[in-house]
C-alpha cells in the first residue's frame, strides 16, 4: 500500500515533467481557461443586466466556467498522455513492472488533480487583476476543491477512453465529451434564465450542480444546500468514471 | 471560354471534392458553430427585450445565425489552407507549377473551392435556422447579400490560408491559425451585440473588422441595424478579399520565383 | 530465488479475435544459465510468445511458469523475477535517461538513495554516462537499445527478456550488445532472446528453438539441429585443373567425394572447418596447388527450410552459402 503511494506518485511526478517539457500539448491547456474567461466576461457581460443576476458582476460570475473548463483540460491531458504512453508502447514498462495496475491511474489522477490546482491559482489571479477579490478562505477552498473533483473525474474519463482506444486518435472523443458537459450546464447564465431544451438538460448534467456550487462559493451565497448538490455530482461523477476506467485498465492484458 | 477559366473551375471542383471527402476537415465546420448557437440561444433567451442596447429580434436564435455563419465560414477557410498547404507538401503544388496550366488558376481555383463551400454552408445554416423558427427579414434580397458577404469574407480566409501555405509549406502552420480566428471572433460581436459591452474588451471590438462583417450579415436576417451596416460590412469585407488576394498572389509569385 | 526452469511452458495458447491462432499449444523448457535463442520468420509469434511470458499478454490455454512462479497464478512474482527489453519500444522520448531509470527503480519499489545509487551503475555499465541527462528523443538507435537494457536490469532479475534486441543496429552496436549478454550470462542471468537473424542466434544461444505459425518446429542445440540437415561441404578449387584425379586420391579418406563441377574437387566433411587442417595438408603433400577453398555449412535457415519448406527470410549478411551443403 505505501509502496503504491510512493509508485502513484512517481508517476504523477513523471506526468508533470512533461508539462514542461511539451509545451505545444499542455500550454494550449493552461492558456484556453484564461482566455474563457476573458473573452467570455467581455463579450457576453450584457447579460449580467437581467435582473436574476441581482447585480452580480459577469466576472465573478465567469470565474467557476474558466476553473471547471482548466480542471477539465487537466483531466484530458492526463488522456491524452495514456494514449500517447499505449500507442508508443511505453505502457508496456509500466505493466511489466510490480507496480500494482491501479497506479497507472492514480499517478496521473494525481497529475491532474495539481494541474488543475495550478490552472484554478491563475483564473482566481487573472479575476483580482480583473478587480474580483477571492471569496475568503472557505469560499476559495470550495472553488478548488470541486475544480479538483472535476479534473479527477475527466481524468479517470479520458484514460479509460485512452485505455480501449489505444491511440491518440481517440483525443477528439475526449475532448468533445468535456466541453459539451460543461457548455450544456449553465456556463453562461443561471439556470433561472435558461430556455428551452437547454433548461433541460442543464437539469440533468450533474457538471452544473458542481458549478452552481463554485459560483455560489464565488459570490458569496454558499450555504449547505447549494454544496451538497455540487458534492454529490462530483462523488457520483468520479466513481462513475473511475469504474470505467479501471474496466479499461483491465482490459490492457486481454487485447 | 478561356482556358484560364476553364482551369480554375476544374481546380476549384477538385478542392470541393477534396474538401467534402475528408469528414475531418468537415466536421469542425459544421459542428462547432451549429452547437454553440443552439447553447447560446438556450442561454441568452431571455436577452431580447430586456437588456438594454440589444436589437429588437423575434428571438435570440434570429440574432445568432449571422454568428454561427461566420464561424463556419471561418473555419471552413483555414480548411482550404491547410488542404493548399498539402499539396505542396505532396508535391502536387509542383507537378501543376511544371505543368501548362495558368498560374492564376493554381490559386484563384483553391480560392474558388473555398467560396463555393462558404456559400453552399451559409445556405444550410440559414436553411436550419428557418427550421428552428428563424426568419430572414431581408428577404431573398437579404440571402444574396448574405452569400455575396461569404463570398468575400472567403475569399479573404482562404487567402490568408494559401499565403501562410506558400510562405511555410506546412499545413500544420496553417491549421495553427484556428485558435487565433476562434479569438478573434470572441473580441467581436459575433456572438453578442457591441452595445451591450463596456471598456477596453468594447474597444477591441469596435476595432475589430468582424464585427463590422456579421453585423452587416445579421442585418440580413434581423433588418434592424442602421442600412449603414450593410454597406460598412460590403465595404470591409471587400477591403479585405481585395488585400488577401494581393498578398495572395505576390506570395504565390515570391515562390515561384525560387524566393521562399 | 524460487525452484524451477527459468522458463517452462505446456501448450501455451494465444488466440485473437477473429479466431487467429497467433501462438498455437508452444512447449519450451529452458534451464536457469542458459541463453535461450527463439527463432522464426515475421508473424511466427515471437513476439506474442515473449509478451505473455512478460505478463503483458493474457494466454488463452496452456500453463507457464516463470523463474518458477506460475504466470496466471502470481504474475506479480513473475513481474519482479523478469527483466524486458522489447522493440524499442517502451522509451518515453521527452524523458532523459537518468530520468528513466529512476523510474523504473521507483517501480520496483527502491528507496530514493538506492535508484540513484542503481542509475549511476547501470548508465556506466552500459557507457551512457556523457548522455543520461539528455532527452531520450535524441539517442540513436543503438543508444536506446543500451538504455532498455540498463532499464531491463535495474532489479537484477533472473530472467531477461530481450524481443529482437539487435534489429536496425550497425555492426558495431550489434557486437557491443553481444557482449553485454555474454556477460550477464555468465553472471547468472538466464536470456531468452528472439531474433531474425540467424547469426546471433547461432553466435549467442546455447540452446535454440525455431517457431513457425504458432507452433515450434524444430528444438536443440545449434549444432544439433544442423548435423540433423546436413554435413558440411568443401568445395576445393584447383589452379591446375588436371591435377583433379591427385587432389581427388589425396582427399578421398578424409571424406565422401561428391559431385561436382571441372576444375574443383567437393567433398562431405562432417566435422566441418576442424578438418580444414588435415585437408590442407593432405593436398600440401600431394603437390596439389589450390585456388581456392570454400566452406559451405547448413545454416539454421537450411534448418527451417527442411521443416517448412519455407526460408526463414533473415537478413543478408546470413545469406552468403555459395554452395548447397550435402542432404543427410
Amino acid at each position: 500500500m505505501r509502496h503504491g503511494l510512493t509508485i502513484s506518485l512517481g508517476l504523477a511526478w513523471r506526468s508533470l515533467i512533461l508539462v514542461r517539457r511539451m509545451p505545444s500539448v499542455f500550454l494550449p491547456s493552461l492558456i484556453m481557461p484564461l482566455f474563457i474567461l476573458i473573452a467570455t466576461a467581455g463579450a457576453f457581460r450584457g447579460i449580467s443586466q437581467l435582473p436574476q443576476f441581482e447585480g452580480a458582476s459577469y466576472l465573478r460570475f465567469t470565474i467557476p466556467l474558466a476553473t471547471v473548463m482548466g480542471a477539465g483540460f487537466a483531466g484530458i491531458n492526463a488522456g491524452m498522455t495514456m494514449a500517447r504512453d499505449i500507442e508508443g508502447g511505453f505502457v508496456d514498462r509500466l505493466v511489466a513492472s510490480p507496480a500494482p495496475r491501479i497506479t497507472l491511474i492514480v499517478g496521473p489522477l494525481i497529475a491532474a488533480g495539481l494541474r488543475s490546482l495550478f490552472t484554478t491559482t491563475v483564473v482566481l489571479l487573472a479575476g483580482l487583476i480583473g478587480g474580483i477579490a477571492p471569496p475568503g478562505v472557505s469560499g476559495t477552498a470550495v472553488v478548488y476543491l470541486l475544480a479538483i473533483g472535476f479534473s479527477c473525474a475527466t481524468a479517470c474519463w479520458a484514460m479509460g477512453v485512452a485505455l480501449r482506444a489505444r491511440t491518440i486518435q481517440a483525443a477528439p472523443l475526449m475532448q468533445v465529451v468535456v466541453f459539451l458537459s460543461v457548455f450544456t450546464s449553465v456556463a453562461y447564465a443561471p439556470r433561472e434564465v435558461l430556455t428551452g431544451w437547454l433548461r433541460d438538460v442543464s437539469d440533468l448534467n450533474p457538471v452544473t450542480y458542481i458549478m452552481e456550487a463554485s459560483r455560489a462559493a464565488e459570490l458569496g451565497t454558499l450555504g449547505w444546500s447549494e454544496l451538497w448538490p455540487g458534492l454529490v455530482a462530483v462523488a457520483g461523477l468520479i466513481a462513475l468514471l473511475g469504474t470505467w476506467a479501471l474496466t479499461g485498465l483491465a482490459s490492457l492484458g486481454r487485447r | 471560354m478561356s482556358p484560364a477559366v476553364v482551369q480554375t473551375a476544374a481546380l476549384g471542383r477538385r478542392a470541393v471534392v477534396g474538401t467534402l471527402r475528408t469528414p475531418q476537415a468537415l466536421v469542425p465546420s459544421l459542428f462547432f458553430p451549429l452547437v454553440l448557437m443552439a447553447i447560446f440561444t438556450g442561454s441568452f433567451g431571455g436577452a431580447p427585450g430586456t437588456i438594454p442596447g440589444f436589437p429588437p429580434v423575434r428571438g435570440f436564435l434570429d440574432f445568432a445565425l449571422a454568428g454561427a455563419i461566420l464561424q463556419g465560414i471561418l473555419i471552413g477557410g483555414t480548411s482550404a489552407g491547410s488542404a493548399f498547404a498539402l499539396d505542396i507538401e505532396g508535391g502536387f503544388f509542383d507537378r501543376l507549377v511544371a505543368s501548362p496550366v495558368s498560374r492564376t488558376a493554381i490559386l484563384t481555383g483553391r480560392i474558388l473551392g473555398g467560396v463555393t463551400l462558404a456559400m453552399a454552408q451559409t445556405l444550410l445554416f440559414l436553411a436550419i435556422g428557418v427550421a428552428f423558427g428563424a426568419r430572414v427579414e431581408g428577404g431573398v434580397r437579404g440571402v444574396l447579400i448574405l452569400l455575396v458577404l461569404a463570398a468575400l469574407l472567403a475569399v479573404a480566409v482562404s487567402g490568408l490560408g494559401v499565403i501562410l501555405a506558400l510562405r511555410t509549406g506546412s499545413a500544420e502552420a496553417v491549421q495553427g491559425t484556428f485558435p487565433l480566428f476562434f479569438a478573434l471572433m470572441f473580441f467581436s460581436s459575433a456572438f453578442f451585440p457591441r452595445e451591450t459591452m463596456t471598456g477596453w474588451f468594447k474597444v477591441l471590438a469596435d476595432l475589430n473588422p468582424i464585427s463590422y462583417l456579421v453585423e452587416a450579415m445579421r442585418d440580413q436576417i434581423i433588418e434592424t441595424e442602421a442600412t449603414s451596416a450593410t454597406l460598412i460590412g460590403l465595404g470591409v469585407a471587400v477591403a479585405l478579399a481585395a488585400l488577401a488576394l494581393w498578398a495572395a498572389n505576390s506570395a504565390f509569385h515570391r515562390r515561384l520565383e525560387g524566393d521562399r | 530465488m524460487a525452484e524451477g526452469r527459468a522458463v517452462e511452458t505446456e501448450g501455451l495458447e494465444r488466440v485473437f479475435k477473429g479466431g487467429i491462432r497467433a501462438v498455437d499449444g508452444v512447449d519450451l523448457a529452458v534451464e536457469r544459465g542458459e541463453v535461450f535463442g527463439f527463432l522464426g520468420p515475421n508473424g511466427a509469434g515471437k513476439s506474442t510468445t515473449v509478451r505473455m511470458l512478460a505478463t503483458l499478454l493474457q494466454p488463452t490455454g496452456g500453463r507457464a511458469s516463470v523463474a518458477g512462479h506460475d504466470l496466471v497464478g502470481d504474475p506479480a512474482a513473475v513481474r519482479r523475477s523478469i527483466g524486458v527489453a522489447l522493440q524499442d519500444a517502451a522509451i518515453d522520448p521527452y524523458m532523459t535517461g537518468r530520468e528513466l531509470l529512476h523510474l523504473q527503480a521507483v517501480l520496483h519499489s527502491f528507496s530514493r538513495d538506492a535508484g540513484r545509487r542503481r542509475a549511476v551503475e547501470l548508465l556506466a555499465r552500459v557507457d551512457l554516462e556523457a548522455a543520461a541527462d539528455r532527452r531520450v528523443g535524441t539517442y540513436s538507435g543503438g543508444m536506446r537499445r543500451r538504455l532498455d537494457l540498463a532499464l531491463a536490469l535495474v532489479h537484477e532479475p533472473e530472467v531477461l527478456f530481450l524481443d529482437e534486441p539487435t534489429t536496425g543496429l550497425d555492426p558495431i552496436s550489434r557486437l557491443t550488445l553481444w557482449n553485454e549478454v555474454r556477460r550477464l550470462n555468465g553472471e547468472g542471468t538466464t536470456v531468452f532472446l528472439t531474433t531474425q537473424y540467424l547469426e546471433e542466434a547461432d553466435q549467442l544461444a546455447g540452446r535454440v528453438a525455431i517457431i513457425d505459425g504458432g507452433r515450434i518446429v524444430a528444438e536443440g542445440t545449434p549444432a544439433q539441429l544442423k548435423a540433423q540437415v546436413g554435413d558440411p561441404t568443401l568445395t576445393v578449387t584447383l589452379a591446375d585443373g588436371s591435377q583433379a584425379q591427385a587432389a581427388e586420391d589425396a582427399l578421398r579418406a578424409l571424406g565422401e567425394l561428391l559431385p561436382c563441377r571441372t576444375g574443383t574437387v567437393a567433398l562431405r566433411l562432417p566435422a566441418g572447418a576442424a578438418s580444414l587442417p588435415a585437408v590442407v595438408r593432405a593436398l600440401d603433400d600431394a603437390g596439389v596447388a589450390v585456388a581456392g577453398l570454400d566452406l559451405a555449412e547448413p545454416t539454421l535457415d537450411d534448418v527451417f527450410v527442411a521443416r517448412t519448406g519455407r526460408h526463414l527470410e533473415a537478413e543478408g549478411d546470413d545469406a552468403t552459402a555459395a554452395a548447397a551443403p550435402a542432404p543427410a
